[in-house]
């Protein structure tokens, strides 16, 4: 009978999930040396980590995006370092897999069996490029925040086993928005951002984190940044910049106030325009989701999700931000 | 836990466990309904491979993949097999491992007999394993062969989820990790079939609450607002099969589900053996 409660208690143990451990020790450090440090902390180097995506936004389910849908998903990665990397993203019983090998882009879908290749150029553009000083930048970065928001290094965590220092953003009491705060956790020795957490008002789960359970540093295997397509697939050569030249001019997306209740208004293209470019595939149907709301600067549809609301109006303008729908017919009705 | 009573000295009568597994295997391996059930076991891989090939390319999940990628047959076989099939297998041996004796009379002999009570339940859980790992085997071996045969394609070897190749060698390698997995979620089905099969005198019992309890677990698993009870769950893991035509292979879901059917292992083989060792004659 014994073997058996062992049994029992191990199946519990089991169910527990990993908890937290006690947050590690490290030396105090300021926001603007964090921030400046982020900016200016070389390449991590080789590494291979697990993403895990926890998923808790309220989006409607967008079909072949279920990472969209409230829920957990993960995805794995590896860089070699210099440039060229690897990305799976397993889904149930398929698997995308996206390797870049330094000469192109390799897209592989295991569902259809189809592989998306893009060639990538000397046009990339070395990474920081335009950051010239990056201590200037930092306190540029944090002075515009404080602005609207208190900017603090909040604690430690421990992050996919390495410590890591918590910066924490909060939205200033003056500031409308439906965000309680942000929280980056920062690796303390790569200084790397190990993990993103976005809280929202009435709710003390994270709407949204994303960031790495597993990760480690060092030599990866070559093979991983190389692909060849397999026996049986369908190979598609993509154009290297799709959509370029055949994308008319949009208007540039207006945006009403700042910091966090930033709202952006968008004009969408005629309907007559979208279905020239392809009728339905391009723009997902969104007649059928949302609430009807009308207001003195016309009526539309309201999307609320639990960090942003969106809104669609009848004469083809998007508003949206990280607000309550109140802030964004103000904005409308400027 | 005492395996062997004290009444029993291990010189005078006690047969040798090496005698005692080996007429189990035969006493399990030459009753009909076991040979006609692996047989019919063997024909699954077969019609998956016939209707792959018949209905040519489409649909998702490991059935898509099948086409023209013969060596995922042994793991989309094993994987939907498990959901039912195969804890029917087990669930039937271990009906009438104890429960079947019962229900002959013949149980008893087998308690007075000069065996060590543990050792007869040592003895049946080796006869149920015998018939999941033989299941198991059948259904990969057959997969194998019909997926190289019937379905080819892929110039023998295995296009893994990734979108990498893997050689022959190394495609048998993961079929036999799959199996191995497999075995061990079907062992977990055995143990708690043991542990019912040790408390009634009807083998239909046994066999009812195996698939009951898969259907009960897999209709749990999918209400929402009980996810909370998903890991308690065996049936969680059993889509991580699929895993193994990951590459490189993710380990996470396999090992957690390993880890939950040792488990199970542990609460049914307890059971069985505490009820046995009390049992009376």
């Amino acid at each position: 009978m014994g073997v058996a409660v062992a049994g029992a208690v191990g199946l519990g143990l089991l169910a527990v999930p990993a908890g937290a451990g006690a947050a590690p020790e490290l030396p105090p450090v300021s926001a603007e040396d964090l921030v400046t440090s982020v900016i200016q902390a070389k390449d991590p180097g080789p590494l291979h980590g697990t993403v895990t995506l926890d998923n808790a936004l309220g989006l409607p389910a967008i079909p072949g995006v279920p990472q969209a849908a409230n829920g957990t998903s993960t995805a794995q990665v590896w860089s070699d370092g210099a440039g060229k990397g690897r990305l799976s993203v397993p889904n149930g019983q398929s698997e995308k897999t996206i390797v870049d090998d330094g000469t192109a882009v390799w897209a592989w879908d295991s569902a259809d069996k189809t592989v998306t290749k893009k060639a990538v150029g000397a046009d990339r553009k070395p990474p920081q490029a335009d950051v010239t000083d990056p201590a200037a930048a930092a306190q540029k970065a944090v002075t515009d925040l404080r602005a609207t928001s208190t900017v603090a290094v909040d604690g430690t965590a421990e992050v996919a086993g390495r410590p890591a220092y918590e910066l924490v953003l909060r939205p200033l009491p003056t500031e409308r928005t439906l965000l309680r705060e942000v929280r980056v956790a920062v690796d303390s020795e790569k200084r790397l951002p190990l993990r993103l957490t976005v809280l929202a008002n009435g709710s003390s789960d994270p709407a949204l984190e994303v960031g790495f359970t597993q990760l480690e540093f060092g030599a990866q295997d070559p093979a991983m940044f190389t692909f060849t397509p397999p026996p049986g697939a369908t190979v598609t050569e993509a154009p290297a910049r799709p959509g370029d030249a055949q994308q008319p001019q949009r208007p540039e997306p207006k945006v009403v106030g700042d910091g966090w209740d930033t709202v952006v208004i968008a004009t969408m293209p005629p309907a007559d325009a979208q279905q020239q470019q392809g009728g339905r595939g391009g723009t997902p149907d969104l007649s059928s989701i949302g609430k009807e709301v009308s207001g003195p600067w016309g009526s539309g549809r309201e999307i609320d999700t639990a960090v942003a609301t969106a809104i669609i109006t009848s004469d083809g303008r998007v508003a949206a931000g990280a607000v309550p729908a109140q802030v964004l017919t103000e904005a409308l009705s400027r | 836990m005492t395996l062997v009573e004290s009444a029993t000295t291990p010189h005078r009568g006690s047969a040798p466990m090496g005698r005692l597994l080996g007429a189990e295997l035969r006493w399990v391996l030459r009753r009909p309904r076991t040979l006609v059930m692996l047989g019919l076991f063997a024909l699954v891989p077969i019609l998956i491979a016939i209707g792959v090939v018949v209905a040519d390319r489409g649909g998702g999940g490991l059935i898509g993949a099948i086409a023209g990628n013969g060596l995922v047959l042994p793991v989309a076989a094993m994987t939907l097999m498990l959901a039912l099939l195969l804890p029917l297998a087990v669930g039937m041996a271990a009906a009438d491992a104890i429960a079947g004796e019962a229900a002959h009379g013949t149980l008893r002999g087998l308690l007075l007999a000069p065996v060590g009570r543990g050792r007869l339940v040592l003895m049946k859980a080796f006869g149920v394993l015998v018939v999941a790992v033989t299941a198991t085997l059948i259904v990969a071996v057959v997969g194998v062969i019909a997926g190289l045969v019937v379905v080819g394609g892929a110039d023998g070897t295995l296009v893994t989820l990734s979108g990498t190749t893997l050689g022959f060698g190394e495609a048998m390698g993961r079929v036999g990790i799959a199996a191995l997995w497999t075995v061990g979620q079907l062992a977990a089905v055995g143990a708690i079939a043991l542990a019912i099969s040790a408390f009634t005198e009807h083998p239909l019992v046994v066999l009812a609450s195996v698939l009951g309890g898969l259907i009960v677990f897999g209709v749990l698993g999918a209400i929402p607002a009980l996810d909370w009870l998903q890991p308690y769950l065996l049936t969680t893991g059993f889509s991580a099969g699929a895993d193994v035509l990951r590459d490189p292979m993710t380990w996470g879901e396999l090992g957690s589900s390993t880890l939950r059917a040792l488990c199970y292992v542990a609460i049914g083989g307890g059971i069985t053996a505490s009820r046995m060792l009390t049992r009376d004659a």
